[in-house]
């Protein structure tokens, strides 16, 4: 059975019987088991997938309605909650954590008959960009498992790009869907702030982050933000999209859209060769598919990734203030410690990212401290939204490559703090301004992926759908070598 | 520019136990000073803007009914109270 397949292409091959929901499950099932050792996309499976298949055979051949998923596998990163179920964080902290609800996301795949293989590995809390930082080991990236899949969402990715699902939902709060769907070759949405709930994701940084899908392909993307998206009772940052279908005209092509390139993010010292190179020739393609492409500045970006840590540590600062092992944590006897010190010895479980961010989080927003960096990052914020939004009345898509380099080795960049920070140079902007932006699959150079980054204006998801799609008709991506 | 002992004694208010973890204070210096380079950027024009909700907009603030004692699930429950750690 073909696993390296679409969600559209498999759910037309399960109507017209080709395969059963059960036959498709249990062969993804093997080609974790055959994979995943070397892999470790996944922390936890789902034991019950295979009943869950039965039952949606049961409804097909009995005619009874069935969801649109029709039964398609797919991958949960681990700070999504799904009730009854471990929700580690890959973190030792939750290392026994069993969700008491499900987050709204899951609901409505579950609603429309997805079946859910497992929870995928993470950098720990969501912190990273390597999945290095997982306290159950990294995840490694199905090109070349010497290298790293990308962070934080890792394994999502990872889990999509070794055909151990059909899909994956992750959360990015920096470039944690873009990064590894770029590292493993996968698409990647980031979507406007407030589309997708955020309920029972595990809060990092409220203010920015937001769940989203990781696919084979465009329209497979396309397909699964219209199962997900939506406003949400439990979660009133949501806003209502007017439900569009993302799907429908997604073929319509971008002749005449205007394009600014962004200068910052193409011209930056630490931009590889090869990125540079794939960049160069993704205008091409653009042009050659109708756009008018030209160089655009957005002069605050320099200072994004300084701004994007501050609030982000801010938050994570409070967020974990919860994991104090009397709320949330693990077995450790309370007896002989005082009622501070028994807080700080049991945070001694958090890994070493996780511990800075905390560090950080405290620093920044603190008296005498706040106005030099946590005023200052809000301003920036402020300065880059107009920004954008003066450039988005000029052009309907900024573009740039999602990372600055290709995959590379572990330990690689570990140990120097700074040049891991920016590797996030490329996507906090679509973060900290809240706008749309995907990751779409474009070459493959020396064995390793490159992805390109397409950035629309808020709540644009179907324009930018389409601008990602003329772009994937124009690349040819190899099959995955595992 | 940034002391370590500043970051020493936050990161004991975010009870943080350096006696683990004191290998980090060195790198989360490192981080403070590549935030530096917020001071290069002039933002003396800039607002900080927010986004505004109305209290009307937001769900109700009421009790919904769960269907399992959340409270007992907490290793630390003991029939009706969780037992921490003493308070000096």
């Amino acid at each position: 059975m073909n696993l390296n397949t679409s969600i559209l292409q498999y759910i037309e091959d399960v109507k017209s019987g080709s395969f059963t929901v059960e036959e498709f499950i249990s062969a993804t099932i093997d080609r974790i088991k055959m994979v995943d050792g070397n892999v470790h996309a996944y922390l936890s499976l789902n034991d019950s997938a295979i009943n869950d298949a039965k039952l949606i055979d049961k409804k097909i051949s009995s005619n009874e309605k069935v969801g649109k998923c029709y039964g398609f596998p797919i991958s949960i990163k681990d700070n999504i909650c799904i009730t009854g179920t471990k929700t580690t964080c890959a973190s030792k902290i939750l290392e026994n954590f069993v969700a008491p609800y499900t987050a709204t996301v899951v609901n409505r795949l579950n609603d429309e008959d997805a079946v859910i293989t497992g929870k995928t590995n993470l950098d720990e809390f969501a912190m990273g960009l390597t999945t290095e930082f997982s306290a159950y080991g990294a995840t490694k990236n199905p090109w070349n498992i010497d290298y790293v899949p990308g962070g934080s969402s890792g394994g999502s990715a990872a889990s999509v790009a070794a055909n151990e699902c059909l899909a994956s939902l992750g959360s990015d709060t920096g470039g944690s869907v873009r990064n590894p769907a770029s590292f493993c070759s996968v698409v990647g949405l980031k979507p406007t702030y407030g589309l997708i709930s955020r309920y029972g994701l595990i809060s990092y940084a409220n203010s920015i982050e937001q769940i989203g899908p990781m696919t084979k392909t465009v329209k497979d993307n396309a397909f699964l933000l219209n199962i997900i998206a939506g406003q949400d009772s439990n979660d009133d940052t949501t806003i209502d999209n007017k439900n569009p279908d993302y799907l429908n005209e997604i073929e319509k092509g971008i002749e005449g859209k205007k394009i600014g390139i962004i200068k910052e993010m193409t011209t930056a010292d630490g931009l590889s060769q090869e990125v540079s190179t794939a960049t160069k020739e993704s205008i091409q393609d653009f042009e050659g598919l109708g756009a008018s492409c030209e160089e655009v500045s957005l002069p605050t970006i320099p200072y994004t990734v300084a701004a994007y840590y501050t609030i982000t540590s801010t938050e994570a600062g409070s967020n974990l203030a919860r994991y104090d092992n009397i709320r949330y944590g693990y077995e450790m006897e309370s007896e002989g410690y005082e009622y501070n010190s028994y807080i700080s010895k049991s945070r001694t479980k958090f890994g070493p990212e996780v511990t800075r961010r905390i560090i950080l989080g405290g620093f920044v927003p603190s008296a005498g401290h706040a106005g030099k960096y946590f005023l200052k990052a809000l301003k920036v914020k402020s300065k880059l939204i107009s920004e954008i939004n003066t450039a988005f009345e000029k052009y309907d898509y900024l573009i740039a490559p999602t990372a600055p380099v290709q995959p590379f080795r572990f330990g690689e960049k570990i140990d120097d703090p700074v040049t891991l920070m920016l590797l996030d140079y490329n996507t906090v902007t679509a973060n900290l301004t809240g706008k749309p932006a995907i990751s779409v699959p474009y070459s493959v150079i020396n064995g390793l992926p490159i992805g390109m980054q397409i950035i629309a204006n808020s709540l644009e998801e179907k324009s930018l759908f389409q601008a990602a799609y003329a772009l994937e008709t124009k690349t040819t991506i190899p099959e995955v070598p595992l | 520019m940034v002391n370590e002992e500043e970051i020493i004694k936050v990161a004991k208010l975010m009870k943080i136990d350096l006696e683990d973890h004191g290998e980090h204070v060195g790198r989360v210096k490192k981080m403070l000073e590549y935030f530096d380079i917020l001071d290069q950027i002039d933002l003396s024009s800039e607002e900080i803007t927010s986004q505004e909700k109305l209290l009307a907009e937001l769900r109700k603030d009421e009790f919904i009914p769960h269907d399992k004692k959340l409270i007992e699930s907490l290793k630390n429950f003991r029939e009706h109270y969780v037992r921490a750690p003493k308070m000096n």
